[in-house]
């Protein structure tokens, strides 16, 4: 029989399938397949140490894979060396060649496939007034910012064509203001271009941010991959759900109907949260965000009171922290500050929280 | 059925597929270490085995090293090389300890002039210092008086010229342990409000004392494997190095001479492996360092420091000046007057101006030529990937020459390249084989100059250029060999200076044709002719002084070039 690997669908562009890498007796990467669609932007997010960069390179053929295959563009890729793939790459480093101009930099592998001068110049000059440096090309990497070499580096990727763009926490180097400024352009550029792109951070805002589609990363696995809402919004796994955003765990019991009981509290939930209830105990999941004060009195559903302990100001609202029952169990709530002054929400008064059923996600406990 | 037992069995282990450039770099790699197997292991492996073998090539067992062990006169060498060695290293280490403790960490003014003049030796052949010693001590000495009725020509000759020629090679490797001592410690130590000389051995000490040990080990090697001094001022002194000579060249006793020089080796190896091992640690140490320490001004300590600086610059000076001085003198001591004849080596044996020319050929030849095989050699092994096992064993390869003497190198040469079967024979008595020895001799240092440099350069320009379908040797040509310039232009000036200086390696192996100045100036000495052989020292000092002003010259217009895109 046919091997089912091999018959790829029209929009899948990368196929990377069963790859495991080891290093020595320690395996990096286990077992990891994956699809990625033409034209799309893929980011590998993980914890630092996750195996999100053995993956890229892996998919770059610089260290190639012990086990599995990868298919770039319908054609088998798995053991050729990165000469003989086809993508650029950004560094986190840039790897920029301090000796040589930024034209010479951005027209390094023009020089061996074109002829004419001319076209190569033509080719830089539009290279560079796409990432908008048209005036710098006659500077040396080192007299130019960090984010403009960052842009070098970018276009000298994209300077021929190519088929997947491969970028290895390319903005991290940077300093904050000018991370969200670029985070932006690129996303742009690669919008305007379709080339289909992975980019590898540890930055969860950057992922979700800039992505398509985020792979989340962790001791060598994926835990989940899916649009920035389907991550944000159904983790798959605690891991996701704790790496991504905030969360707060609560440990509960299964209830009757198909409830579960925090503490004192019966909670009423989601018919797709129902359906993981299996074994007594549960962990449910909510974020701080969702956490819903106005409008809920003692009739709302999957609502209690809370006391206020603590209240932290963090510029646009503000994070409080809440407990209930008993008193040994503490959840953290963000509440606008407009709300806090609406309620008259201070340390060591009472609140009406209600924990909706459509933002509670259920997680077998251990 | 077949089909499914094999897709359920465990997957098939990825084999990569290599690049073209892959290919070319083990090449490359093959071809290094094809070149250091012949010029470096298989001649000491003929060595070796030359040491278990009579005259006549049978092998008989340790029969050579009995008859050395029972032969006092052989073997009494072992104690006089042992005892010159200490002695050399612990003045040498002593002096040069102050002197670059004073450079790091006073603020006397001069410090730069000082620091140079301390090099001086570096550019001049090891007999230098015992041809003037000859003329200040020796028996017309005009400094005579001052060592009394002791003999210069012996232990004390031997030893004041081991001092002057270790003396830099030290001060450098302190220099460089003093550099990079924390001066958060200082700090503390003097907020603690400890005294200066607590402070020296409580904290100074400690923080130097990697580099301390590394220095003591390099000295003694060099001490212990040097032949100029001792054959020009050790009269009936012998020790190994100076053995090893007189059995080839006296005796033509060539196993004799392999079972000494096996003898020289094991010393000079373990001395290595120590420094090695520490080098490890202090590089350990350096990368766990920041902040570097600012000297503070003391006004009574710094006219102490200052007055050791004159007195040793002052030695150094007179050292090199009076060979210098006693060149241009007609006939010493009776009559004084300057004139150019000592340097007219054409009426004297040795080989006359036509073996400086060869000189300057040879030194020419083994800095292009080894400058090019060591870096790129150090470029394919720092660079290929997989092929582990290999590059490993050339890794090892390229520290080997560090603990080879000279002496036994040569002898080595002989041995494999003088063999009647060999089909590289062609080259005995050639220029080529000084050329190839004397690159051999000094690759360990200008290996480890290339690594540095290499590792200094971004790890991901070969993956850059991969990516790009760039074959890597235009980046090697393009990027790394522009911005390891400097590292280069290092290594061809240190190879071109020890190739002019050299006497141990190549003394066995030139030929009429291709006398070297320094082995002339051997010569001339030992057919009496003293002055000329400080003539010929003269000429080989004013050579490679001038070399390096022409690479600081070189140095200083590269940076220029390179300012713009090293800096902002
Ligand atoms: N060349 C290597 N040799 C051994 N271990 C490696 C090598 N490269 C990466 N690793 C290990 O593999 C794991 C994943 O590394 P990496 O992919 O770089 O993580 P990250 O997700 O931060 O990019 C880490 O534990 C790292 O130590
Ligand atoms: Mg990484």
């Amino acid at each position: 029989m046919k091997n089912d690997t091999a018959d790829l669908k029209d929009e899948t562009y990368l196929q990377v399938r069963n790859v495991t890498k080891k290093f020595g007796t320690f395996t990096a990467l286990k077992d990891i397949s994956l699809d990625v669609i033409e034209g799309e932007f893929v980011c590998f997010l993980g914890p630092s140490g996750c195996g999100k960069t053995t993956l890229l390179r892996a998919i770059a053929g610089l260290d190639i894979q012990t086990l599995g295959s990868v298919y770039q563009g319908g054609k088998e890729i798995s053991n050729l060396p990165a000469s003989e793939r086809d993508f650029g790459i950004v560094f986190q480093s840039y790897a920029l060649f301090p000796n040589l101009s930024v034209n010479e930099n951005v027209g390094y592998g023009l020089v061996n496939i074109r002829t004419s001068k001319s076209d190569i110049k033509d080719r830089v000059t539009e290279l560079l007034s796409l990432v908008g440096l048209e005036d710098q090309g006659d500077k040396f990497p080192a007299q130019l910012s960090g984010g403009q070499q960052q842009r070098v580096a970018l276009a000298r990727a994209l300077a021929m064509s190519p088929g997947l763009l491969l970028l290895d926490e390319p903005l991290s180097a940077l300093d904050a203001k000018v991370r969200v400024h670029l985070r932006h352009e690129m996303k742009e550029l690669q919008r305007r271009l379709g080339v289909t792109t992975i980019m590898v951070t540890h930055d969860q805002e950057e992922a979700l941010t800039m992505a398509d589609r985020i792979v989340v990363m962790n001791d060598g696995v994926i835990e989940q991959v899916g649009t920035p809402e389907e991550i944000y919004g159904h983790p798959a796994s605690p891991f996701v759900a704790e790496f991504v955003g905030t969360m707060n765990f609560l440990k509960a019991t299964k209830g009757d109907n198909e409830n579960i009981n925090l503490g004192a509290h019966t909670l009423s939930l989601d018919d797709e949260e129902k359906a993981k209830l299996n074994g007594a105990d549960v962990l449910a999941c909510v974020r701080p965000e969702d956490i819903v004060v106005r409008g809920v009195d003692a009739n709302t559903e999957n609502s209690f009171d809370a006391t206020v302990l603590d209240l932290e100001f963090l510029g646009s609202f503000c994070r409080a922290t809440l407990t209930y029952g008993d008193g040994d169990v503490n959840l953290n709530a963000d509440f606008s500050i407009n709300l806090v002054r609406d309620k008259g929400i201070e340390v060591g008064g009472t609140v009406r929280i209600a924990l909706p059923a459509n933002s509670i996600h259920i997680f077998s406990a251990g | 059925m077949t089909d499914q037992t094999m897709s359920s069995a465990s997957p098939a282990i990825v084999k990569p597929k290599l690049s073209r450039d892959d290919w070319v770099m083990r090449a490359f790699i093959l071809v290094i270490g094809l070149w250091l197997v012949v010029t470096l292991v298989m001649p000491l492996y003929v060595m070796l085995s030359k040491s278990v073998q009579n005259k006549d090539g049978f092998f008989i067992g340790l029969s050579n090293y009995i008859e050395y062990f029972s032969t006092p006169a052989l073997f009494y060498s072992i104690n006089n090389s042992f005892f010159i060695a200490f002695l050399s290293t612990a003045i040498s280490i002593s002096l040069a300890s102050v002197f670059a403790f004073i450079l790091s960490r006073s603020t006397i003014p001069g410090k730069s002039v000082f620091k140079n003049i301390a090099l001086l030796p570096l550019l001049a052949p090891s007999l230098l210092p015992g041809i003037s010693f000859v003329y200040l001590f020796g028996r017309q000495g005009v400094l005579k008086g001052l060592i009394g009725d002791y003999s210069i020509y012996g232990p004390i000759g031997i030893v004041m010229g081991e001092v002057f020629y270790t003396f830099p090679h030290a001060l450098m490797i302190l220099i460089a342990a003093f550099s990079i001592a924390d001066a958060r410690l200082y700090e503390a130590a003097s907020t603690l409000r400890t005294n200066r000389i607590r402070t020296f051995f409580t904290v100074t000490l400690p923080g130097i004392k990697y580099g301390l040990i590394s220095a003591i080990f390099v000295v003694f090697t060099l001490v212990i494997t040097d032949f100029g001094i001792p054959k020009v001022i050790g009269g009936q002194y012998n020790v190994l190095a100076t053995d090893i000579y007189k059995q080839v060249i006296g005796q033509q006793n060539f196993e004799m001479g392999a079972v000494v020089s096996v003898v020289l080796l094991i010393p000079a190896i373990l001395a290595f492996a120590v420094d090695r091992f520490v080098q490890r640690k202090q590089v350990a140490m350096l990368t766990a360092r920041a902040v570097p320490y600012e000297p503070k001004p003391h006004a009574i300590f710094n006219r102490f420091f200052f007055l050791y600086c004159c007195i040793i610059s002052v030695m150094i000076i007179g050292t090199i000046g009076m060979a210098g001085y006693a060149s241009f003198v007609t006939f010493w001591p009776y009559n004084l007057e300057l004139s150019l004849n000592n340097y007219d080596f054409d009426v004297m044996d040795g080989g006359g101006w036509g073996s400086f020319y060869n000189s300057l050929e040879m030194a020419a030849y083994t800095a292009v030529i080894g400058t090019s095989v060591i870096f790129t050699g150090a470029y394919m092994v720092e660079k290929a990937k997989g092929f582990g096992i290999v590059r490993g064993i050339i890794q090892f390869l390229c520290m080997i020459p560090m603990a080879v003497p000279g002496m036994v190198l040569g002898l080595a040469y002989i041995f494999f390249f003088n063999h009647p079967d060999n089909p590289l024979g062609f080259i005995y008595g050639t220029m080529p084989i000084l050329v190839i020895v004397t690159i051999a001799h000094f690759y360990t240092v200008s290996h480890l100059t290339s690594m540095t440099a290499l590792k200094q350069m971004d790890p991901e320009f070969e993956t850059v250029s991969a990516s790009l379908k760039v074959p890597f040797f235009r980046t090697f040509l393009k990027v790394t060999v522009p911005v390891c310039l400097p590292a280069i232009l290092d290594i061809s000036i240190y190879l071109f200076v020890n190739a002019m200086t050299t006497v141990s390696a190549v003394i066995f192996l030139y030929s009429s044709d291709t006398a070297l100045a320094s082995i002339a100036a051997l010569n001339m000495d030992d057919a009496g002719d003293v002055a000329p052989a400080a003539a010929m020292c003269m000429v080989i000092v004013a050579t490679s002084a001038s070399v390096r002003v022409v690479h600081a010259l070189l140095s200083k217009g590269i940076s220029a070039k390179t300012q713009k895109w090293r800096t902002r």
